[in-house]
């Protein structure tokens, strides 16, 4: 029987909230993939989107707020025939894990991050997310937002992302479809998912996505996908991706802006050094000899501080 | 033989070259050698230096005043007033000698008020010349050296001002007796693979012998020992080669000094070569290395890669400690096997960056929100860095919790040589997933010992929450299910307690009915150990109560000690006594005799001899405390 990746834990997200098609994309492109429920894995942070692992019914860690992608990167790179699923809100990831976001960009370990964008901090009563515009006053604040916008999309690009994209989270379909190319993705991507809270957020509600958005694969002609035959069209792809990423006010695309699969992940880059990573990696090593003892030869591992 | 010798000099020129030099030529002819590093925070120029002792047994510690003074820039000769006394000979550059203090811009402008100051007390010029007259009325003998003439001679290209570090070591072996092939022998291990290097260099070994005979500055020849291979290693090494007997495969780490110098060992070691009979099964293995963007990243980057089986690590020191704080409580709280290596040095904040220092206990012991087990450790030589680390990763993983283990920046920065590594003197227990089954509990209530199924991710599938949660890692806030995790937690430190030996968590050294009772933990073992043997031919008898193992605390082991000792002095490198306080708390005992030392250099023989006796001569007094002072 097919593995029903949908755990049994009850979901307690508000009714109305954008979670649901997240969640409901992450769990249909699983299944479509066919994975074995052991070798995938939701790495969460703090907040709503949290939550998501314990609704998966795959092995899941639900860890401190924003520090999701070093938690999924030690995961990945200890066990790099895992597919990590990284679901984290807007704060999680642009706020206190901006740090981590942009250094994962560096790496490209082959995380699957999802950010849960609903521009308001939800699980605290709805305060202004990096994500929000300025001068937006949505019901949970007192005042309008003083800060200005992080553009996820245009930050993901520069950070170093070889795959970005835009979701819907009340058009499941196309998420689903991004989910399953994200995961099957070698490095690792970025996928914004515009979402409604309809607790807080009283402005960016599913009506008004639903005028704005539209689809970049819609346009024949749209390609993201760059296989570093020209550096190029690396390039023109990438400020293509930029600019389409600045769309905000009129219309907001969304699909894949950019799939370059010519950057080697992270663990390519360590298997150059680490003898037989992918093989045996150093979740799978036995470091015990058949004694017992360590089977380390001191002498010859530590020759050259012998004297 | 016991020779104490400090070599000083500009960072970046080649200091440690010259102390690798000195060292190996002893080491050599048979002899020992025990040093220490001093540095400025600061790349190229600022005063650095190695001291070093000599024995034909191994030396635990370091003395002042040394017997030889080699300067290879004025500042050395500045800084080092203080460290001279009869008979030190002082070897420099002729050069120096028109230098005066104004000009030394790269000594610390506090430093120099203070060598000012000493200068104009004495009424003597504030130069070079100033400076070694003070030396000399000290009883030091200065030993004006013809840096570059000498070089110049030997050379056949290149600058000569190369070759000062390779002179200056040459010149103490020379002084010291030791026979010219041994400084040969030092420069072809040093140089290794640079034949045309090596060649260049031991010319001038062979000049700076000649030098030293013609102008009769040569020792009596000294014996050559018996020679046994040793390794040449320091804490950072130790730490590094424990981890990998030990079974580390993931370490993560954010640079920071002292601590990062062990990951740069681990990554040059990363090819791992396994013992004959194990080859088949283990061969081509490696280890994954990572440079994270912050400590916060390389804390929780490593227990990523440990909730999927492997042996993980981090290590850092006091500012990236405090980063941490937070993923160590998840450490805590979702029963994750890591280790940690808290490189101490000087605090609070940045502090004293390149210093010593022991203020971490407290903090280690107190890190994170919240209540959780932990278990803390602490080495004190260059032995016990290879040994605690490897207990450290079985530690973490037998009992599913966070290890945090101590080394003082003094012992990272030891060089020690080490007659064996023995391999069978730690087991390698990995502990290896549960099989896996539907509905798998990674944190079973069910256990006695509060040890929960051992399960990986990619083996299991399981959940985990920093928030509370039920058997099965989903979040929860019954009350009920609080209490049972909270106390299944804790069971597991009691476990600890019965599961692991009392040496390894806290040793008596010497009688066990002695006239003073040494308490300390980290790098001032040694010292303390070769105190105890000054008293003693003195006719004063005293032990060491040497502490391990801080949490969970060897209560009761204390406390019999504490109870049976006449006269208690607790020595550390801080400035608030923070064992002593950990005593207090454990067993309500107080210490009222200390010796502290917070100036963020290593302890020396003589300065812990002399307070030592003060304190015993004043014993009658309720209490008393002592601060050391030595060092530059």
């Amino acid at each position: 029987m097919a593995h029903n990746f949908k755990s049994d834990v009850t979901v307690d997200w508000c009714p109305g909230c954008g979670d649901f098609g997240i969640l409901t994309s992450i769990t249909q492109a699983l299944s479509e993939l066919n994975l074995d429920p052991h070798n995938v894995v939701a790495v969460s942070g703090i907040g709503c989107s949290g939550k998501t692992p314990h609704y998966l019914n795959i092995g899941g860690i639900h860890t401190l707020h924003g520090r999701s992608i070093p938690f999924a990167t030690g995961v990945k790179l200890s066990n790099p025939n895992l597919k990590v699923i990284v679901p984290g809100g807007d704060g999680d990831m642009l706020g206190i894990g901006a740090g981590h976001f942009v250094a994962e960009g560096r790496r490209n370990s082959g995380l699957t991050i999802i950010i849960f964008d609903n521009e308001v901090y939800g699980l605290t009563k709805g305060q202004a997310a990096p994500t929000m515009q300025l001068g937006e006053k949505t019901k949970g604040l007192s005042r309008a937002n003083i800060f200005g916008k992080v553009n996820p999309i245009a930050l993901a690009l520069a950070a170093g992302y070889s795959f970005v994209a835009r979701g819907f989270s009340f058009d499941m379909k196309q998420l689903k479809e991004i989910i399953k190319t994200a995961i099957l993705h070698e490095g690792s991507s970025v996928i914004d998912v515009l979402q409604p809270c309809p607790t807080y957020n009283n402005i960016n509600t599913m009506e008004f996505y639903r005028k704005k958005v539209y689809k970049l694969e819609d346009d024949k002609t749209w390609d993201p996908v760059v296989t570093g035959e020209s550096m190029d069209r690396a390039v023109e792809q990438f400020q293509k991706a930029y600019n389409k990423g600045l769309e905000w006010e009129e219309r907001i695309p969304t699909g894949i802006f950019y799939d370059n699969r010519a950057i080697p992940s992270f663990t390519k880059r360590l298997n150059e050094f680490v003898p037989q990573y992918f093989t045996n990696p150093p979740s799978d090593q036995i470091v015990s000899g058949t004694d017992g003892f360590t089977p380390v030869d001191v002498l010859k591992t530590f020759a050259d501080k012998t004297i | 033989m016991d020779l104490n010798l400090t070599l000083g000099g500009p960072q970046g020129g080649g200091i440690d070259t010259s102390s690798n030099m000195i060292t190996r030529a002893f080491a050599a002819a048979g002899y020992n050698v025990f040093g220490v590093r001093e540095y400025h925070s600061n790349i190229k120029g600022r005063h650095s230096y190695n001291h070093l002792r000599v024995k034909e047994e191994r030396p635990r510690s370091l003395k002042y005043p040394v017997d030889i003074l080699i300067a290879l820039d004025p500042d050395t000769i500045f800084e080092h007033i203080e460290d001279v006394g009869e008979g030190t000979k002082i070897v420099y550059d002729k050069q120096f000698e028109t230098s005066d203090l104004a000009s030394a811009r790269m000594i610390m402008r506090d430093t120099a008020k203070r060598i000012r100051e000493t200068l104009q007390e004495e009424k003597l010029p504030l130069n070079i010349k100033g400076a070694l007259q003070l030396m000399q009325k000290k009883g030091g003998i200065p030993i004006a050296v013809p840096f570059n003439e000498v070089v110049s001679s030997a050379i056949s290209d290149g600058v000569p001002t190369r070759y000062f570090n390779t002179l200056g070591s040459a010149i103490t072996l020379a002084i010291a007796g030791l026979p010219v092939e041994f400084g040969e022998e030092s420069i072809k291990q040093v140089f290794s693979a640079k034949e045309k290097v090596v060649a260049e260099n031991v010319k001038v070994v062979k000049a700076a012998y000649d030098y030293c005979s013609s102008n009769k500055l040569a020792g009596k020849p000294i014996p050559k020992l018996a020679k046994k291979r040793r390794f040449l290693i320091t804490g950072n090494d130790g730490s590094a080669i424990g981890k990998l007997m030990g079974g580390l495969r993931f370490q993560t780490y954010y640079p920071i000094t002292p601590a990062s110098d062990e990951s740069s060992i681990l990554e040059e070691h990363g090819a791992i070569a396994f013992i004959e009979n194990e080859n088949r099964k283990l061969k081509d293995s490696g280890i994954v290395i990572v440079q994270t963007e912050d400590e916060i990243s390389a804390v929780t980057m490593a227990q990523g890669a440990a909730i999927t089986g492997a042996r993980a690590s981090t290590a850092t020191s006091g500012p990236g400690f405090s980063l941490m704080a937070e993923g160590i409580s998840f450490a805590g709280m979702d029963e994750v096997p890591i280790l940690i290596t808290l490189y101490q040095r000087g605090g609070p904040s940045t502090g004293l960056p390149t210093r010593n220092g022991q203020s971490d206990l407290l903090f280690a012991l107190n890190t994170g929100h919240g209540e959780f087990p932990r278990i803390v450790i602490s080495s004190g030589d260059v032995e016990e860095c290879i040994y605690d680390a490897m207990k450290g990763l079985n530690y973490a993983q037998r009992y599913q919790m966070p290890v945090l283990h101590l080394i003082d920046k003094n012992l990272a920065n030891t060089s020690d040589l080490v007659p064996e590594i023995d391999s069978k003197r730690v087991k390698v227990s990995q502990v290896l997933a549960t099989q896996d089954s539907e509905s798998f509990r990674r944190y079973n209530l069910d256990t006695d010992n509060g040890i929960s199924n051992a399960g990986y991710l990619g083996k299991n599938i399981f959940w985990m929450t920093g928030d509370e949660h039920d058997e099965l890692g989903h979040v929860t806030e019954d009350p009920e299910i609080r209490d049972r995790m909270m106390r299944k937690r804790f069971q597991k430190l009691k476990t600890v307690e019965e599961e692991v030996p009392m040496n390894d968590r806290a040793v008596l050294y010497g009688p066990s009915d002695a006239e003073i009772t040494f308490v300390t933990w980290g790098s001032q073992k040694g010292v303390i150990l070769d105190v105890m043997e000054d008293l003693k031919a003195k006719g004063i008898t005293a032990n060491l109560l040497y502490i391990k193992m801080f949490e969970p605390f060897p209560s009761e082991f204390v406390s019999g000690v504490l109870k049976k000792a006449k006269l208690v002095i607790d020595v550390e490198s801080n400035m608030l006594a923070q064992a002593a306080r950990v005593i207090r708390t454990n067993t309500g005992i107080n210490i009222e005799k200390s010796i502290l030392k917070y100036n963020g250099r290593h302890i020396t023989e003589d300065e812990l001899l002399n307070s030592a006796l003060n304190i015993y001569n004043n014993r009658k007094e309720e209490k008393l405390e002592e601060v050391l002072e030595n060092g530059a």
